[in-house]
């Protein structure tokens, strides 16, 4: 059995045939070819797949495409306005919080909804925001780093919250 | 497989009645999806998510009446819940990550039936009521007899959950949910507690004391013999052990890989006696003596 998904990507609206079983994550890159989404655990645990929907950070991995009929998805692919980084992808080139990047788009993810939802997060906010996103390189000091930065300038404020004394 | 996006309750018990145990329903699909990938893909997927009324926190009373379709997020962030149900609203912000949050359902959480089900002991001990639907009417069934075994419900493979109503707890009284797990919230739970203990006016004894037990018995369980143990005594130090080893001879948990049986029980011991303590204080102001 086929369905008809009828979503806005980034913005576009785009209509594809997606089986029931199909999860968003293999619709967004083996079908709309979005491949800044990550497959990696593929099981709802890793954080790698995750994408905006309806505003919100969910693993795509394990959300069925069939549910985003009429939905509102964002991607990595989505953030940059031209060749011009959005802020949170800028931040995290400056402090150095991309090694391999397999995890990067996802926290890139998680780090946009937590900036779309508190102007100003809290240390402790900003690590329940990518608690949901694994770095097997563990870089995680650099990342945390990366989230005040772009809090900072997003805020075009100091908070005095970057780097901490981390690195 | 069969896709099925039924847009009321009836049309999808008519469902779940022609096509019987090769049904599997959809809500969020953090499970489902997973076992669509790694276990078996059913002959026919009924997706509720279309449903109306089904996705509201409505205060009615003396209770809450969730619908199955809310997101643990929604539970979370929640004001009403976070006032008047802080014991649910805890266990819901242990709930796996942000992600999962957004997408998984309490419904999902209940029919699942997973005996380490982050919100099940929380409602056993909160008193809450299952409205389960049937194609011949409406049952009300009570959170204790609800669950029959791993992933077993009295819903069986007919019914569908409709709404959880869920009591205010008596005044006065104070709840903790206490979760043991190696990687915090991210993890399954080793073992979670649900405590809820009501203290007389005076706040000198224990009218009624609630402990809930997940992860340690093949569903969730309350231990009626320590609740029986407390009920209507001063609490102090003694008491409390007494009841955190009764609580443990209550559990039969099993050994897998995140626990043995053994280390399981030294767990529900240790949790049950901090959550009495906790509880007690938070509701009376005073340690137990």
């Amino acid at each position: 059995m086929t369905l008809t998904i009828n979503v806005t990507v980034n913005g576009k609206s785009v209509s594809a045939d997606a089986e029931p079983s199909t999860s968003l994550l293999e619709f967004l890159r083996d079908v709309l070819n979005y491949k800044g989404t990550k497959l990696c655990c593929n099981t709802g645990e890793c954080g790698a797949c995750t994408v905006l929907f309806n505003g919100k950070p969910v693993n795509s991995c394990v959300v069925p495409a069939a549910d985003a009929v009429g939905a509102q998805v964002v991607t990595v692919e989505g953030l940059a306005d031209g060749e011009k980084l959005h802020p949170v992808q800028q931040a995290f080139i400056d402090t150095g919080a991309v090694q391999c990047g397999y995890c990067t788009p996802g926290f890139i993810i998680s780090v946009k909804a937590l900036l779309d939802r508190t102007k100003r997060p809290t240390p402790a906010e900003i690590e329940e925001a990518v608690s949901g996103n694994i770095c097997r390189c563990t870089g995680y000091a650099k990342i945390v780093d990366a989230i005040a930065l772009a809090a900072e300038r997003m805020e075009g404020s100091t908070l005095g919250i970057a780097s901490g004394g981390r690195s | 497989m069969d896709y099925f996006k039924p847009e009321s309750v009836s049309e999808a018990l008519s469902l779940l009645a022609k096509y019987g145990n090769e049904a599997k329903i959809i809500a969020g699909g953090t499970d489902v999806m997973v076992d669509i990938k790694y276990k078996e893909e059913p002959g026919c997927l009924v997706n509720i998510k279309r449903i109306p009324g089904m996705s509201a926190i409505e205060e009615s009373g003396g209770s809450l009446r969730i619908g199955p379709l809310v997101t643990i997020r929604e539970i979370e962030t929640s004001k009403l819940v976070r006032e008047r149900l802080p014991l649910l609203w805890e266990a819901c912000h242990q709930f796996a990550s942000l992600q999962i949050r957004n997408t998984a359902t309490i419904g999902g959480n209940i029919c699942r039936a997973s005996p380490s089900g982050e919100t099940l002991a929380p409602l056993l001990v909160l008193g809450a009521k299952a409205k389960l639907a049937f194609s011949d009417g409406e049952k009300t069934e009570p959170f204790n007899s609800l669950f029959q075994g791993p992933g077993k419900t009295s819903l069986g493979s007919k019914g569908l959950l409709a709404a959880i109503e869920i009591p205010y707890p008596p005044k006065g009284s104070s709840g903790v949910y206490l979760k043991h797990a190696v990687r915090g919230p991210m993890d399954i739970a080793v073992v979670g507690i649900a405590v809820l203990v009501v203290p007389d006016s005076a706040a000198k004894t224990l009218q009624e004391a609630r402990i809930g037990l997940g992860a340690v018995a093949p569903t969730p369980i309350r231990a009626i013999k320590a609740e029986a143990m407390l009920r209507g005594k001063p609490l102090d130090s003694k008491l409390v052990e007494q009841a955190a080893q009764m609580a443990a001879a209550e559990s039969s948990p099993i050994t897998d890989q995140r626990g043995s049986a053994e280390y399981r029980r030294w767990i529900v011991e240790a949790l049950t006696r901090r959550g009495l303590e906790q509880t007690w204080k938070a509701a009376t102001g005073k340690e137990v003596a």
